[in-house]
């Protein structure tokens, strides 16, 4: 049984995720749920699952981070850190060997390379409209009535890929209805879908400069047919697993055992909720 | 800060008003206005005759900075203008088509605009709108593009420049009906480069550590007696009373932020409508920014290349135009902001692009990967804009410099 846990809350503009770490910088637990307009109550019960999940309780946890969008909303944390930074520490733990962090979520893309140490030596981020986001997805599955695991898989069973002109998340359904409407088959469109995101997200990478190892991280990297675009295009292997869209969160925790371990703790009982 | 060390200030917003007074006089008494650009405008020459300057892209700031662009920014994309248009331009018009009338009182229409065409294309189509408007006379005077800095600006090109000025004279004579008083001139130049010089020493201050002034955010207040009523014992008076306020402040410990924890140099126009937030992104760090080069748009006055001399009063007005910020390619601006990096020891470099100005924005990205990957400085780029607020977007503005900020405490280990 470890001393103690650090948690790690990302409030992101879709799901809100958290993570336990312990006193060694183990991961223990993972939880996820969707965002909502309450970014707070998210917050808690995603906090609330992962103690749940570890079997331990608040006292338990001497320190909380918070990060992603929301992190100042998480008044319950310690401290908040941007989810740029926790990103490039989380998939650094998760693969050492990362120089290159993509970071694709709901609403933005990131680009991040890093040092040996996880730490960020530069970023780029997406403009501030939704194109090439997660955002997309969401349209293009939303006008073919799929769910978003579903769009992935079938993308890999295109043959050829559409070319998608658009990347507005906004003209997303229009764009997917007119291109079934030329006849195009869904896996198709969908391989193109997937194919023009690669292709924007691998302009902002080469930006910060593509150094190997390349981790894909946030909740598209879950998306089996966005990995597959990636990897084509790049013509390299990228890192992927079920925990990258945790990161965020893994990051976190691991920046607040960093910080309880350079100064003396001060609250013995914790966090408080 | 205590308060007696922050009077410039509050010293320069009476500046700003009694400026608006004196072009309400220089009307009444039947004296002209012209329209003038900030960047190499010469404004030296136009007081000879009389002639009141108003400027439309500082008229445009006051009004964003209280919170009333967006009725004229409205205004013109109802008279036709696109939302990609220049703000600068579309309140500059708005006002014209407002017969004056703003949020912030009356602004006087343009008796003549005088149009110094240096590095900004738009320049020229935005005086000839008032020309279609009003029928506005436009006084032009085309400044070369200034290619790779070396110190030194060809004499061909100040003879350009200074051949146009000499050919503006008698036209200002025929147009104001007043006789051209070199005396006269030549004591407004006078007054103009010791206010430059001082000016320029407050600025250097922030070379001092830490630095008693932010050369960006503060900068932005005390700069507008320079473009505003240089050439006047008001404005020497202003910028010695400063630079005495910046040296006490030095000698007693105090400046812009708390403590200074990181210095900056920072590139780019910065965002009025949201300036006091758009500051804080930054002094909630305690970031203090040592160097700028917006400040210098008028005339990059550091680099030891020239100064205004009453004794050469038309070539040394020429040299000074053609020293304005954006009339310089990127590669010349990329060495000064690596210099100021290097001669003000800076931590890092901020790079602001705005939505509206091509012209100053042009090239930010490649100078953000030329500091990061050549040179191994730390760099952000950043985009709003300077008078649209609808560009204005917080939460993603602040996860950048956050992240900024971030990376730059592991660097330096504080």
């Amino acid at each position: 049984m470890a001393r103690f846990y650090v948690a790690g809350v990302d409030a992101g503009s879709t799901y809100t995720k958290a993570a336990l770490v312990d006193d060694e910088g183990k991961l223990v637990a993972t939880a996820v749920l969707m965002t909502g307009v309450r970014i707070i109550e998210a917050a808690r019960r995603a906090y609330e699952e992962v103690l749940n999940k570890a079997g331990i309780s608040r006292d338990d946890v001497r320190y909380l981070v918070g990060t992603g969008y929301g992190r100042y909303n998480i008044t319950f944390g310690n401290t908040q850190i941007t989810e740029i930074s926790c990103h490039a520490k989380g998939a650094h733990y998760l693969f050492p060997g990362t120089r290159t962090v993509l970071d694709m979520g709901g609403q933005d893309t990131k680009a991040i390379r890093i040092n040996e140490r996880g730490e960020v030596v530069d970023f780029c981020m997406n403009d501030k409209c939704a194109a090439g986001t997660g955002r997309f997805i969401e349209g293009a599955a939303k006008a073919l009535g799929l769910s978003l695991k579903e769009v992935g898989e079938l993308s890999l069973k295109g043959k050829k890929p559409v070319k998608i002109s658009s990347t507005c998340a906004v003209f997303a359904e229009t764009e997917t209805m007119e291109q079934l409407a030329w006849g195009n088959s869904i896996e198709d469109v969908l391989y193109g879908v997937h194919s023009s995101m690669a292709t924007r997200s691998i302009g902002l990478l080469r930006r910060v400069g593509i150094e190997p190892e390349l981790t894909f991280t946030g909740g598209v990297s879950l998306n089996p047919g966005m990995v597959k675009c990636l990897e084509e295009q790049l013509g390299m292997k990228i890192n992927t697993s079920p925990l990258t869209m945790f990161c965020g969160a893994i990051g976190a925790a691991l920046f607040g055992l960093e910080k309880l371990k350079s100064k003396p703790v001060t609250t013995a009982s914790g966090v408080r909720m | 800060m205590s308060q007696q060390l922050d009077r410039a200030k509050q010293l320069q917003g009476e500046l700003v008003k009694q400026y608006y007074k004196q072009v309400r006089e220089t009307v009444e008494r039947g004296g002209k206005v012209a329209y003038c650009f900030v960047m190499a405008n010469p404004i030296e020459l136009l007081k000879v005759f009389d002639i009141a300057p108003i400027y439309p892209e500082i008229t445009s700031l006051q009004i964003s900075y209280r919170g009333g662009a967006p009725p004229l920014i409205g205004l013109s994309e109802e008279f036709g203008y696109s939302t990609d248009c220049c703000g600068y331009v579309k309140m500059g018009v708005a006002t014209v088509l407002n017969n004056g009338q703003t949020s912030i009182g009356y602004i006087p229409t343009p008796d003549l605009a005088m149009l110094t065409y240096s590095g900004c294309q738009i320049y020229i189509h935005w005086w000839e709108q008032y020309q279609y408007l009003r029928g506005t006379p436009v006084f032009t005077i085309d400044i070369p593009y200034v290619r790779d800095y070396d110190g030194h600006i060809p004499r061909h090109d100040i003879r350009y420049v200074a051949g146009q000025l000499e050919e503006l004279i008698p036209k200002l004579e025929q147009f104001t009906g007043k006789r051209f008083d070199e005396e006269k001139l030549r004591e407004i130049i006078r007054l103009s480069a010791e206010a430059w010089d001082l000016w320029r020493r407050c600025l250097e201050t922030g070379k001092l550590k830490p630095s008693p002034i932010d050369a960006y955010f503060e900068a932005i207040y005390y700069m507008s007696a320079i473009t505003l009523i240089r050439g006047s014992r008001e404005c020497v008076d202003f910028y010695r009373f400063l630079l005495d306020e910046l040296m006490a402040r030095y000698e007693q410990g105090v400046g812009p932020t708390p403590e200074e924890r990181f210095r900056l140099v920072f590139e780019g126009v910065p965002n009025y409508p949201f300036f006091s937030r758009f500051w804080g992104l930054f002094r909630g760090w305690n970031a203090r920014c040592v160097a700028a080069t917006y400040p210098k748009v008028a005339g990059i006055i550091d680099m030891g290349a020239f100064s205004l001399n009453p004794d050469k009063p038309i070539e040394s007005l020429a040299e000074y135009m053609i020293h304005a910020y954006c009339n310089w390619n990127m590669i010349s601006r990329a060495n000064l902001i690596q210099r100021y990096v290097r001669e003000y020891e800076a931590d890092g470099v901020v790079i602001h692009s705005i939505k509206s100005c091509r012209s100053f924005s042009m090239g930010h990205g490649d100078i953000r990967e030329y500091l990061i990957k050549d040179l191994d400085v730390p760099a952000l780029h950043i985009e709003s804009d300077h008078v649209d607020p609808r560009y204005y977007s917080e939460a993603q503005l602040k996860n950048r410099v956050d992240a900024f900020f971030e990376s730059l405490s592991i660097r330096k280990g504080v």
